[in-house]
């Protein structure tokens, strides 16, 4: 049988005005249901993590941080009142599959709030849904320059600064030393990566204005295993200040290549890979670790309130000890204090309420203060952090520093 | 000129750890005519193996060398009789690509679950040692896996040339139906080759652990190289891949340190673009295709 295009559109139309009709109500009654059971209903919060694929270990320590959290606020009663329950769910670093996720925490499971996903490329997509639905997007790990770019107000980034800016701390470090003290000549070797790089080159701007001269500056391909072909040059113009713009191997593989050769410039910066507390001394050896400067916003050695308490509920619920709890743990969690600190301030706990709330004021969280512009990037700057005695401390900003800065860097022990 | 120098020392040393994973991979190409995509999970394998030894045992790495060659000859052996025997013989050289990348991407998962992703590095206490000689940076570990590299050619040699094992192979690869027409026994030489070529991974695992933090992923980025210095020796020459691997080795060391590591890697692509226009059997490759 054919359907006449009239005949067709006409029953379309009578589709889409049943289809309408039962939302309406259904809505009707779920709104009238809400009302009703406000009260008791718990607070229901959706997120999608990278449970397996590239990201599968960070996202399951997202995961940690996420559940850690729940179960300490509902031991403390939950969120005004009403017990706080998280549905986590598997996008398997898929940027597709976190849409999909997204999607269907809001329009099927109806979650009351949802909280970010791991990393840039998935947070990208994500805070697009949210938005689109007028869902806040409190996120702990999507900090690269394109996540901002999307000017979406709804979007909270859960860390100090944005990721690009970790490694302004050690410049205002650097600038912060007397003009005689302060390194003549800087090289910089960094990943070509889109947050590596960008990070270094922030740097070596705040530098290069302050008179610091660059004798060198090269990016070198992920795939580079064997880094002391680049060390080489880069000690042939003995450089007083080397910048690493750095992710993990890359990191390890620079210093192996420095204590060959060794090459031991009076400051090493290296954006990431040495802040790690598991890894870098495993990658190096520990008595290789001295010396070298990192940025961290969250490592079990912070000062910032409530670490030790985070630490002991974290060790109380996953067993391990201290120096294997990964950062995004942290940052997840911190996400999570975020809306307790809404809830309480205001005495409400709604999307609106928590886009408005948190675009005035700092908040106080496990890494750091934080506050945000327009656009969810945050405002604050990471913590300068130095191996000292085979532990990460705070050396910068002075005020919350742990030890003094130690420079020259001492010579590697090989 | 001192950089020029310091850069010519420290890509023939690289270039001799590359040559020492690649002479078992070229030996395999020529027994086999298998294109070997495991041969870098391989490595990684025995670097994981040597890592574990030495944490366990503490003995030198370089001594473990002797316990997990054998282990990682019965790995191989055993991938070729059970995975790639089986194969019907006229499209085994195009599925044996597909089984040793499968291989490969099972070795890496298993080693995910038992290691996790974490970088690993060997750390006897000399890894990051070197010799100052006139000015000059000569690493300790790297120059020893320099001087293994020779030695595992010179047995590998004395191997083929000299035994009757060696006229086996040969003689297999020649005509494998000849050949077991006279009593070779074509099946149990192509498994030990196989398992020969894979044995000579438990020398590279060990040094590459040394020289360089690893995780299980690590292995594509050496199976590519790999891949690269075979065609560029020419395949089954055991001293082209030498020479490859010492030009690559050089070639960007040369290019890192006095132009840019960005094009490291690529300059050693135009060069393998040139020779085998001009050579298209590589820098040493026999006419006849297989031939040792």
């Amino acid at each position: 049988m054919k359907l006449s295009t009239s005949k067709f559109l006409k029953r379309r139309s009578t589709v889409a005005a049943a289809v309408a009709l039962t939302l309406v109500s259904t809505s009707l009654i779920s709104t009238l249901g809400n009302a009703a059971s406000a009260a008791a209903k718990p607070l229901t919060i959706g997120v999608s993590l990278s449970l397996t694929g590239d990201f599968a270990d960070s996202g399951t320590a997202a995961q940690k941080g996420y559940k850690l959290w729940v179960s300490d606020v509902n031991k403390k009663g939950g969120i005004l009142g009403r017990k706080v329950s998280i549905k986590i769910v598997n996008d398997a670093s898929s940027p597709d599959q976190v849409v999909t996720n997204y999607t269907n925490l809001i329009t099927q499971t109806k979650v009351d709030i949802v909280m970010g996903p791991f990393s840039s490329l998935l947070t990208i997509p994500a805070s697009r849904v949210a938005k689109r639905y007028g869902y806040s997007f409190i996120e702990p790990a999507g900090g690269g320059p394109k996540v901002f770019l999307e000017k979406n107000p709804n979007l909270f980034f859960v860390q100090p600064a944005a990721t690009t800016k970790g490694g302004d701390v050690f410049a205002d470090y650097i600038l912060s030393l007397p003009a005689a003290s302060r390194p003549k000549t800087a090289a910089y070797v960094k990943l070509d990566d889109p947050f590596a790089a960008p990070l270094a080159d922030n740097i070596k701007a705040r530098f290069e204005a302050a008179g610091i001269k660059t004798v060198y500056d090269q990016t070198y391909p992920s795939e580079t295993a064997d880094m002391t072909p680049v060390i080489s040059g880069v000690a042939a113009k003995s450089p007083d200040v080397l910048v690493g713009g750095t992710q993990t191997a890359d990191a390890f593989a620079q210093v192996k290549a420095m204590i060959q050769l060794k090459f031991n410039p009076k400051w090493l910066f290296l954006s990431n890979g040495a802040s790690s507390p598991l890894e870098f001394p495993k990658a190096i050896g520990t008595k290789n670790t001295e010396g070298v400067f990192t940025s961290s916003d969250w490592y079990p050695q912070s000062t910032a309130p409530g670490t030790p308490a985070f630490i002991k509920s974290y060790l109380a619920m996953y067993g391990g000890n201290a120096e294997l709890i990964d950062s995004t743990s942290a940052e997840a969690y911190s996400a999570g204090t975020l809306l307790e600190l809404v809830a309480k301030k205001t005495g409400k706990i709604d999307n609106a309420t928590i886009i408005k709330t948190l675009h005035t004021g700092s908040w106080p969280t496990l890494v750091g203060n934080l506050s945000w512009n327009a656009y969810g990037e945050p405002q604050g700057s990471y913590l300068l952090t130095q191996w000292i005695g085979g532990t990460l401390k705070t050396v910068f900003p002075t005020k919350i520093a742990q030890h003094a800065p130690v420079a020259p860097k001492p010579a590697w022990v090989g | 000129m001192h950089l020029v120098i310091q850069a010519l020392i420290l890509g023939s040393l690289t270039g001799g750890v590359y040559a020492l994973m690649a002479s078992g991979q070229t030996l395999i190409f020529g027994i086999m005519k298998v294109i070997n995509l495991a041969q870098g999970a391989f490595v990684i394998v025995a670097s994981y193996l040597t890592f574990s030894l030495f944490q366990m045992t503490g003995l030198d790495p370089f001594l473990l060398i002797v316990v997990t060659t054998p282990i990682m000859f019965i790995l191989g052996a055993a991938t070729q009789w059970f995975l790639l025997r089986p194969l019907r013989p006229d499209d085994a050289a195009e599925l044996s690509l597909l089984v040793t990348f499968a291989v490969a991407l099972g070795l890496e998962g298993a080693l995910s679950i038992v290691y996790k992703t974490t970088l690993r590095s060997i750390m006897p206490g000399y890894e990051n040692h070197s010799w100052t000689i006139w000015g000059y940076q000569v690493n300790e570990v790297r120059f020893y896996a320099f001087l293994l590299s020779i030695a595992m050619l010179v047995i590998l040699y004395l191997l083929l040339q000299k035994t009757k094992f060696g006229r086996s192979v040969r003689a297999t690869v020649q005509n494998p139906m000849a050949a077991q027409l006279l009593g070779v026994n074509s099946k149990a030489v192509s498994a030990f080759g196989f398992g020969l070529g894979v044995s000579t991974t438990a020398a590279a695992g060990a040094v590459f652990g040394l020289i360089t933090p690893f995780n299980p992923g690590s292995h594509y980025d050496l199976i590519s190289r790999l891949l690269t210095i075979v065609v560029l020796g020419g395949m089954g020459a055991i001293g082209g891949s030498v020479i490859a691997a010492l030009m690559m080795g050089v070639g960007a060391a040369l290019v890192s340190a006095l132009a840019s590591p960005i094009w490291a890697d690529f300059t050693f692509f135009i060069v393998l673009l040139l020779v085998l226009l001009l050579r298209p059997r590589g820098l040493f490759g026999a006419k006849v295709r297989g031939a040792l």
